[in-house]
């Protein structure tokens, strides 16, 4: 009952819920995995709930089965869908599982070749393992919070959930690197993967620093934190309305980076500086980082007088590395690149109760396949009577009983 | 864990941590050089030695557990050695403009061998108006989307620290990669696959599309565009606070009620109590005075007892955790996840994978090799296509 894809046929059984979890097992389903998402009513609530607009976000090409955990029939449900299964994947805290009768070690003595992911938030082991955790946690205790921002300050760190969206590419990746050491291997697996040792790994060059040469990196802004280039900033642009105690609603930035030499020497061409850089002998690195603020202000000053949409052209014209700051309505309505690849769109199937649903689709193009074929995200159960029918073999109204004595509910 | 596979690794800063998610876990990835240098073996942070291809620990760290395949594009021999090598692959990880460009024809080579794999990645698609635009990192995470979105009202839009929105892209092509390897397995053929860094980082922004698509149904008075402002998370309800030592992310949920019992206990909870918090239509604003009076608590706190304190409740507070700290972690070290390597015999810990791998119960143990210099490993490659390395 998958779309056609390089994952067409394969099995994913999702516990998973938030964003990390959700996030991998969407991507396996943008890929043709038939990925059957376990919800129930009892815990459809906060980012679980289906209505709500971030469990739309990450949950579309999935089927949805409702299961209630709580009751022996529906754990025994959930252990027949295990033994089933090509991959079993969560993100709940160690153990959560096995206490519902479907841990690895129960399942893999008949189901052989079964992949378990377990997506926890520190780990299986350690004595941090029952820590909770979301992605604010994980940047904050990882490095990534302290190390993204400006000098003199702890309270900027990233303004998304990146940890969690990069969780959830370990995870499907992690699943496929399973899947190839079946096929090598024939043999069950199990991944533990800990979120805070994803968002660790980020800062692998600066820990090797710490360790070989006892530096500690701080929080560079938008300069290079071992690297020299310069300029290498954001300029302000013409219609920028902020001041240091307003929204910054309104402002337009363009990312200027020159990353050598003769990149510089053409944006001083560009904005009409070639005299003063001469004077002032910036023709190295080195001298530019001397002159770091000077350069910036000469910058900004030619920035604010033009549309960020435009300078942005004429330095990419001119072979400078340069780009618009596009924050999501740029991205929806002035970016021609990705209206060209039909990167965003309007999803056929209308939501029985939350109408139309909107989509990015998987930035990844494959020769063989289109996988323009996107489904909408399912209310709870939705497809109950369809994934008991192709998983289980059970009939409707075997289905239709267990509907009414709330196991699947 | 991927030991029978034979990756060639043609990427740069954009795709180049994909290839190490892929070494990491034991395929055998070669990564041909320029014999002039690899601009990478430059990247920072350096350590001191005398052979400048080893000073980076940057390139340590991505290009770890790969083979080196030094060439010159003036030598014929070499890049034949190098069409041998890639014709004996499975996979072809690409970004446009590798210096091998000039020289393999890997089109042809896909003709010859239609099991391999490969995968494009360029800054923006092989099509479209932006398509030979440049973008390093900081113009790729604005054009994406992550740096409108990071930095407060009083700083400029920031990039992440590091490589992160390549890291993305990177993360992409691993997962194409394998992806590709599984649909080999099921139909009996290779296929290309093209990813766009740009799209890459744009998949990845958590809340924006939501915010612009799904406005009316949020309701926020931002509208369809959330403003960058520090830490503070788009459901109001995390942010990072200052303590008396150190800073911490504190939040209330994902139980209001058990915070709300701390703060009633330590006798700070000022009028939350007020059944007024309790009405569903209240909710934002229980947040945000739970978020006002946590930010002056917070005050009155040190962050590391304060954490500890917060996680023994089931309060998924994280302390903003120095470098330092994150070196001697308890959790990290019980997990043995940091890895010694060795650099011209000097140990260095560097970062392990995310991820324990068992197989039938038996844990797998993952490779690290020694980081070495671009002409280690010639004489073994060529030996294992058959030449004289002479």
């Amino acid at each position: 009952m998958s779309m056609d894809g390089p994952l067409s046929g394969l099995k994913v059984l999702d516990f998973t819920h938030v964003l990390a979890g959700p996030f991998a097992t969407r991507i396996l389903g943008d890929m043709g995995a038939d990925v059957v998402k376990i919800n129930s009513q009892t815990r459809a609530i906060g980012t679980q709930d289906a209505t709500h607009p971030y469990y739309l976000m990450w949950n579309r090409n999935k089927r949805a089965l409702a299961i209630d955990l709580t009751t022996d029939g529906g754990k025994e449900i959930a252990f027949e869908l295990c033994l089933k299964a090509d991959i079993v994947i969560d993100n709940f805290s160690v153990g959560v599982l096995d206490r519902w009768g479907i841990g690895y070690e129960k399942v893999r003595k008949i189901n052989t070749d079964i992949i378990y992911v377990q997506m926890s938030g520190m780990g299986e082991g350690g004595p941090w393992s029952d820590f909770v955790t979301y992605a604010p946690t994980i940047h904050a205790l990882s490095g990534l919070t302290i190390s993204t921002g400006v000098p003199g300050r702890e309270d900027i760190g990233l303004g998304f959930s990146y940890n969690d969206h990069q969780a959830g590419l370990h995870g499907a990746f992690a699943v496929l690197a399973a899947l190839e050491g079946r096929r090598q291997h024939g043999k069950s697996q199990r991944i533990d993967i800990s979120q805070f040792e994803i968002g660790c790994g980020f800062l692998g060059p600066a820990l090797m620093d710490l360790s070989a040469n006892g530096n500690t990196a701080g929080p560079s802004a938008n300069d290079l934190p071992f690297d020299q280039a310069c300029p290498h900033e954001c300029y302000r642009c013409l219609s920028s309305t902020a001041d240091a105690n307003q929204s910054v609603s309104g402002e337009e930035w363009i990312a200027i980076a020159c990353m050598n030499d003769e990149q510089w020497e053409k944006l001083t061409n560009l904005i009409g500086i070639t005299d003063w850089a001469a004077i002032m002998k910036l023709d190295s690195v080195e001298a530019r980082l001397q002159h770091k603020n000077e350069i910036n202000e000469k910058i900004e000053t030619w920035t604010s007088q033009g549309k960020a949409y435009t300078l942005m052209e004429l330095c990419q014209n001119a072979g400078i590395p340069a780009g618009v700051v596009q924050n999501g309505a740029d991205l929806m309505e002035n970016d021609p690149q990705l209206k060209s690849s039909h990167f965003f769109s309007k999803l056929p199937d209308t939501h029985p109760d939350l109408g139309e649903q909107y989509l990015d689709r998987l930035p990844i193009n494959f020769e063989k396949y289109e996988l323009n074929d996107y489904r909408r995200v399912r209310v709870i159960g939705e497809d109950n009577e369809e994934v008991m029918k192709d998983w289980l073999d059970r009939g409707a109204e075997e289905v239709k009983t267990l509907e009414d004595n709330e196991i699947l509910k | 864990m991927l030991e029978d596979l034979t990756i060639i690794d043609l990427t740069d800063e954009r795709g180049i941590y994909g290839a190490k998610l892929l070494s990491d876990l034991g395929a055998n990835v070669i990564r041909p050089e320029p014999r002039d240098g690899d601009p990478l073996r430059k990247r920072g942070p350096l350590r001191e030695t005398k052979d400048p291809d080893l000073a980076s620990l940057w390139y340590a760290f991505f290009a770890s557990n790969r083979r080196f395949f030094s060439l010159s594009l003036e030598d014929e021999n070499e890049c034949q050695a190098l069409r041998h090598q890639i014709s004996r692959a499975d996979i072809i990880l690409r970004c446009d403009n590798h210096f091998t460009e000039p020289v393999i024809d890997i089109d042809t080579l896909i003709k010859e061998n239609p099991n391999l794999i490969l995968l494009d990645m360029s800054s923006f698609g092989k099509a479209g108006p932006w398509k030979d635009y440049l973008a390093p990192d900081l113009v790729a995470g604005a054009l994406g989307g992550s740096a409108a979105t990071t930095g407060d009202f009083d700083t400029p839009p920031l990039k992440g620290f590091g490589e992160l929105n390549f890291m993305v892209s990177g993360a992409y092509l691993a997962i194409a990669a394998l992806s590709a390897l599984y649909d080999r397995g099921e139909s009996g053929s290779g296929q290309s696959a093209s990813i766009s860094v740009h799209e890459a980082i744009a998949s990845c922004l958590e809340h924006v599309f939501m915010f612009y698509w799904y406005a009316d149904t949020l309701d926020r008075k931002e509208g369809k565009v959330l403003p960058r402002r520090g830490a503070l998370h788009w459901s109001d309800a995390y942010d990072v606070m200052k303590t008396k030592k150190g800073s911490i992310m504190i939040t209330p949920t994902p139980d209001f009620d058990n915070q709300l019992m701390w703060l009633i206990e330590e006798g700070v909870q000022e009028d939350l109590i007020d059944p007024k918090y309790l009405e569903p239509e209240n909710l934002r604003m229980r947040v945000d005075r739970s978020m006002e009076i946590l930010r002056k608590w917070a005050l009155t706190k040190e962050a590391e007892p304060l954490f500890f304190e917060a996680q023994s409740r089931h309060a998924p507070y994280g302390w903003v955790l120095p470098l330092e700290e994150l070196m001697q972690n308890p959790q990290l070290r019980a997990r043995f996840w940091f890895r010694e390597q060795s650099i011209e015999g000097q140990t260095v810990e560097c970062p392990g994978a995310p991820f324990r791998l068992k197989r039938e119960g038996e844990e797998i143990k993952l490779p690290l090799a020694a980081h070495v210099g671009p002409e280690e490993h010639k004489e073994q490659l060529l030996k294992e296509i058959g030449w004289d390395a002479k």
